[in-house]
């Protein structure tokens, strides 16, 4: 990895850890405290086609690390690893499904973000209760999804004519 | 591995977005109707730590769980259960207000207390967790 490549990751993760902790300003009108909208998979999905899937990873586990570290709070790290690291892999096997543009990739991220969230809270409790919530946040996670998308298409527009987007 | 990728939406976008609306309603049939259709006089469950430790039929009763060292003060009424009052740290269980419907659910994650609705009849949400 170039200093080039690493400064890059760093300065995503960053912005990652920025987007989290705007989103927990707004908590959820949910009575599972740690479930959260998801904003920072714009990161995600930017670093997984500008970076590659291995940076990707890197600059989420720092995202939920850092964050975890900030809120001082383990269940929260519990949510945001479970949610962040489902919705990298299922946008890491949407993307090699051929005709998806970032809209479709970023709407199956948000959905298994909010399906390990929900993974999350059934360890967390033990109990099946949490499931009750998986079918709104599904319905969320399609508006999100696409504001994921569209602001990850703006971004890939206005880094077009950078060399960001070159190895 | 670096590639632009289409910015437009497509046909197949509308297929996930199709197949995520999908899973959501099969989620919703899933976990709400065998509540529904629960004849019956509704039940409170309390479950602690994942345990269920009581049944309260809805009329009007005061319970104190506690549990991780956190007390939840459960009021049942006629018409429903709200956590009145609790020293867990967020308090969501508090701010989740009075629930009345079979299938709803308060949690409160500090103490993973959870107070459930069901319709009665037996089966509980363990029924519905299949
Ligand atoms: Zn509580």
């Amino acid at each position: 990895m170039t200093t080039e490549r690493l400064t890059r990751c760093a300065v995503l993760a960053a912005l990652a850890l920025a987007f989290s902790y705007l989103e927990s300003m707004f908590p959820l009108p949910l009575p599972l405290p740690g479930v959260k909208l998801g904003l920072a998979n714009i990161v995600t999905v930017f670093a997984l086609y500008a970076l590659g899937a291995a940076e990707a990873a890197a600059i989420l586990l720092v995202r939920v690390l850092l964050g975890a570290m900030f809120a001082g709070n383990a269940t929260a790290l519990l949510y945001s690893l479970l949610g962040g690291f489902s919705a990298l892999l299922a946008m890491l096997l949407l993307r090699r499904c051929a005709p998806l543009s970032v809209y479709g990739v970023s709407v199956g991220g948000a959905a298994a973000h909010n399906c390990g969230q929900i993974g999350a809270a059934l360890l967390l409790l033990g109990s099946a209760a949490p499931l009750a919530y998986l079918p709104a946040l599904l319905l969320v996670s399609l508006f999100t999804g696409a504001l994921t998308g569209f602001i990850a298409a703006l971004l890939f527009r206005a880094m077009a004519n950078t060399n960001l987007m070159k190895p | 591995m670096t590639k632009v990728p289409e910015l437009k939406p497509t046909r197949g976008d509308a297929l996930v977005a199709a197949a995520v609306l999908l899973l959501a309603a099969v989620c919703a049939l899933r976990f709400w109707t065998p509540m529904a259709a629960d004849a019956g006089a509704p039940e409170v469950v309390v479950a602690v730590g994942g345990e269920e430790v009581e049944r309260l039929p809805l009329r009007g009763a005061e319970r104190r769980y506690t549990n991780n060292g956190y007390t939840v003060h459960v009021v049942v009424t006629d018409s429903g259960v709200r956590v009145a009052d609790a020293d867990c740290p967020t308090r969501d269980c508090v701010r989740t207000g009075a629930i009345s419907r079979a299938g709803q659910s308060i949690v409160c994650l500090p103490a993973r207390i959870t107070v459930t609705l069901v319709g009665g009849g037996g089966g509980g949400y363990d029924a519905v967790a299949g």
